[in-house]
């Protein structure tokens, strides 16, 4: 006992305990003033990189909506949609992201109102298991405390995210630059006039590669709930659905695992899966990509068009 | 468990709690406990060789002292260091010879006869093995040599090897610095927990905020250099000179500051490398602890040994010394490539040093300081380019492309790139701060509670806003 008083000096351990605790408080005020700042600024972003979040998140009214990652953002454009079926759209579509994000947006959107029609873009190898996918919803996590609909897809990311979450500049990380640029006008975001489809400008003069999608991989299992989730969903509210996969510049050899169950899942379900990535149109053109799995503007135009004709009918069919 | 991890600080916090509750006799045995909790929350296994090798230098260290013959004593040394040397070779460097054997092999038979590498070993080296057989090792030598007596205590050589602090990535600290450290008796104090806790920030936003951060566009550029053009890889080079300097000396604070929080003084392993006039100095500056290893125990047995070479033999100890050291980084050529660069440009200094010398006459110091200082950080960087290419022609190219210089500028995520600047820009300020005006003013240590607190919350603040929190792996983890 003796030995463990002199360890713990009364002296020593009182100096410290309040000297953390001032400490604590300090960088609790810090954290408290920082956060809120932060958080009002974001909710005035005007332009920039994350307001196409926000505004899919809290501001969409648009009867169509496009969901997807850089497939969708940079290869559907809402204008064409517009024009052929004379309803409104929007791309909600981020580059990088994966089911994990449509899902957290869908949620957030249908808490709001109910759109018309939904159309999903489906890639290969949309349920693979990676952790980056859960990494990158990084982006959502201004909208935990106003979302609680969002809560549980964020806990995700890891086991202490809640715990995290009791910061209030965190949600903020990497953020800052964005924030500031989002409040000027310094970077007048294409996508706020296109209404969140990015046009990509270069064209391709590669032959075509063949690559075979029949290697098997893991599959995450969460994501595959999440599409079907988001198909059920629809479905109860009577929501268009279209899933869609998107053009590719490349000989596909052998069939995806994900592409096999997202097809046979909508097929389940009645819901319409419409598949470009062997139309022969876009084979043949090069000049239609960006890169092989991206088409450029031009490409962009034809395959919306297209599609949006083809939903036409079988709107018009049903 | 790597320093940044939650689960690292609960475990951290509870392990400081309960030393410092435990009697000074009871220690020990609770930093043995931490320590073989830290390498089985990587891999169970991974436990078996540090006790391993703990046990086999405590007993050769008490035979070897107490052995009847100096015959003995050195048959005991040379098995002792054979075994530490043959497991570390054994875990990191056997498939680096089986690859090695069966390229040669192929080149000098017939398409018939050639064979593949199929047999390599699937092992995964037991964490920090080089720190941990370093020590031993360097143990060993000083208890043969006499300069110190061997460890009665097997509980706190145990302790001293598997201190968890230092298992990941050192410093390879000595005996005789940690043992006496362990065995006086030190109550909870302030100071210490105080400026453990700002070493720990200040490496804490070394490593999330600068390297994590930097190593996300280093990685997008080498992962495809072939895409990239000379000015972008020239940036590249330049950024991972930094990314390597504050993720090594970041991870080391970290270690530093937990130590210290647990009353130990380890070993400073960086003294701003950034700010040396030469290579030379350079290496008295980075990774400190190994430095000095290699020089007390490498380079100067064969300097003496060879001194009838005369200047030869520096020659031959510098560029012996640096390739092992290169190789010790990892079993690849790239890595024997760097350190033959190390030990190339060490015997130009060691030639030039009158010419050198004669040269400061002639210019302004302050010339001679920036010209010394880029000199170094842009040989460095040069010879970092081989330590991070995957192969030694991958790091040809880049350096092929690097020296044409042309094409445009990658700029993937331009606010990444922001915080890449701005984080750079801040260490820098810090450490020129304390290079050359380290009297005039300080707010790290200020005497005014508000002013110190208010920066390391600031500190904080960054980390949180600016670290990097997905996916960041410590570099020297590997090694």
């Amino acid at each position: 006992m003796k030995k463990l008083k002199a360890i713990w000096n009364k002296k020593n351990t009182g100096a410290l305990i309040v000297k953390f605790l001032a400490f604590t408080i300090l960088v609790a005020m810090v954290d408290f003033v920082t956060g809120n700042i932060l958080s009002h600024f974001y909710s005035k972003q005007i332009s920039g990189w994350e307001y196409p979040t926000k505004y899919s998140i809290e501001d969409t009214r648009e009867d169509l909506l496009i969901f997807g990652a850089s497939r969708a953002q940079e290869q559907y454009k809402p204008i064409c949609f517009e024009d052929s079926l004379k309803i409104s759209a929007y791309n909600v579509g981020k580059t990088g992201m994966s089911i994990p994000y449509h899902y957290g947006v869908f949620k957030c959107i249908l808490k709001r109102y109910t759109p018309k029609i939904i159309i999903l873009d489906f890639e290969n190898q949309q349920f693979l298991k990676a952790d980056k996918n859960y990494e990158t919803l990084s982006c959502l996590l201004p909208f935990y405390k106003g979302h609680p609909e969002l809560q549980p897809l964020l806990q995700l990311r890891g086991p202490f995210e809640k715990y995290k979450m009791i910061s209030a500049a965190y949600p903020y990380n990497s953020l800052l630059f964005k924030i500031i640029i989002g409040n000027t006008r310094l970077k007048n975001n294409e996508s706020l006039n296109d209404k969140g489809y990015i046009a990509l400008t270069r064209q391709m003069d590669q032959p075509l590669h063949t690559v075979n999608f029949s290697t098997p991989y893991e599959i995450d299992s969460i994501k595959v709930t999440m599409y079907k989730y988001m198909i059920e969903e629809c479905k109860k509210r009577n929501i268009k659905l279209f899933v869609v996969c998107s053009p590719y510049y490349i000989n596909q050899v052998g069939t995806d695992v994900s592409m096999e169950m997202g097809k046979s899942i909508a097929a389940k379900n009645n819901i319409d899966f419409i598949d470009y990535s062997k139309k022969e149109l876009f084979l043949k053109s090069p000049q239609l990509f960006d890169d092989t799995v991206h088409v450029n503007t031009i490409g962009a135009t034809t395959f919306s068009n297209m599609l949006a004709s083809d939903i036409k009918k079988r709107l018009a069919i049903k | 468990m790597i320093f940044n991890s939650i689960a690292f600080i609960v475990f951290f916090v509870i392990a400081v709690l309960l030393y410092y509750c435990l009697p000074l006799r009871f220690r020990w045995l609770w930093i043995v406990a931490t320590g073989i909790f830290f390498y089985c929350y990587a891999n169970p296994t991974f436990i078996i060789v540090p006790l391993f090798i703990a046990m086999v230098t405590y007993f050769a260290g008490l035979k070897m002292q107490n052995a009847a013959t100096e015959k003995k004593a050195n048959l005991i040394y040379l098995l002792a260091i054979i075994t530490n040397i043959g497991l570390l070779v054994f875990f990191k460097y056997t498939n680096f010879f089986t690859n090695t054997f069966v390229d040669v092999f192929n080149i000098f038979s017939s398409s018939d006869k050639k064979i593949s590498n199929s047999f390599l070993l699937n092992i995964a080296a037991p964490l920090g093995i080089s720190y941990i057989t370093f020590q031993a090792i360097g143990y060993l030598i000083e208890v043969k040599k006499g300069n110190h007596q061997a460890e009665k205590h097997l509980g706190h050589f145990t302790a001293y090897l598997l201190f968890f602090p230092k298992i990941i990535a050192g410093p390879v600290e000595r005996a005789h610095n940690f043992l006496p450290q362990l065995k006086t008796i030190k109550p909870l104090q302030y100071d210490d927990i105080s400026i453990g806790c700002k070493q720990f920030i200040w490496g804490l936003f070394k490593k999330l905020v600068v390297a994590d951060r930097l190593s996300i566009y280093v990685d997008a550029v080498y992962n495809n250099y072939e895409h990239h053009s000379g000015i972008t890889l020239f940036v590249t080079a330049v950024f991972y000179l930094f990314q390597m300097y504050a993720d090594f000396s970041g991870y080391t604070d970290m270690a530093l500051g937990l130590a210290r929080i647990m009353g130990f003084n380890l070993t400073q392993n960086f003294n701003r490398p950034l700010f040396a006039k030469s290579v030379t100095e350079f290496w008295r500056k980075w990774h400190i602890s190994l430095s000095t290893w290699f020089a007390d125990y490498f380079y100067n047995p064969i300097a003496i040994n060879k001194r009838d070479w005369g200047k030869w033999s520096i020659v031959y100890a510098s560029f012996t010394t640096f390739i092992v050291l290169g190789f010790w980084h990892g079993a690849n050529w790239t890595f024997i490539v760097f350190g033959a660069m190390q030990g190339f440009l060490l015997t130009i200094e060691y030639f030039s040093r009158k010419f050198r010398k004669d040269l400061r006459k002639k210019i302004p110091a302050w010339l001679n300081n920036i010209s010394g200082i880029l000199f170094t950080c842009g040989y460095f960087a040069l010879s970092l380019v081989f330590f991070r290419a995957n192969s030694v022609t991958d790091a040809l190219q880049i350096i092929k492309r690097i020296v044409h210089f042309n094409g445009p500028f990658f700029t993937d995520n331009l606010s990444s790139l922001l915080f890449c600047i701005l984080g750079i820009g801040f260490i820098y300020l810090v450490e020129f701060k304390k290079e050359f005006y380290n009297n005039l003013f300080t707010i790290s240590n200020n005497k005014n509670w508000l002013v110190r607190n208010a920066y390391h919350c600031l500190l904080l603040m960054i980390i949180l806003l600016a670290g990097v929190f997905d996916g960041g792996q410590f570099i020297y983890f590997q090694f």
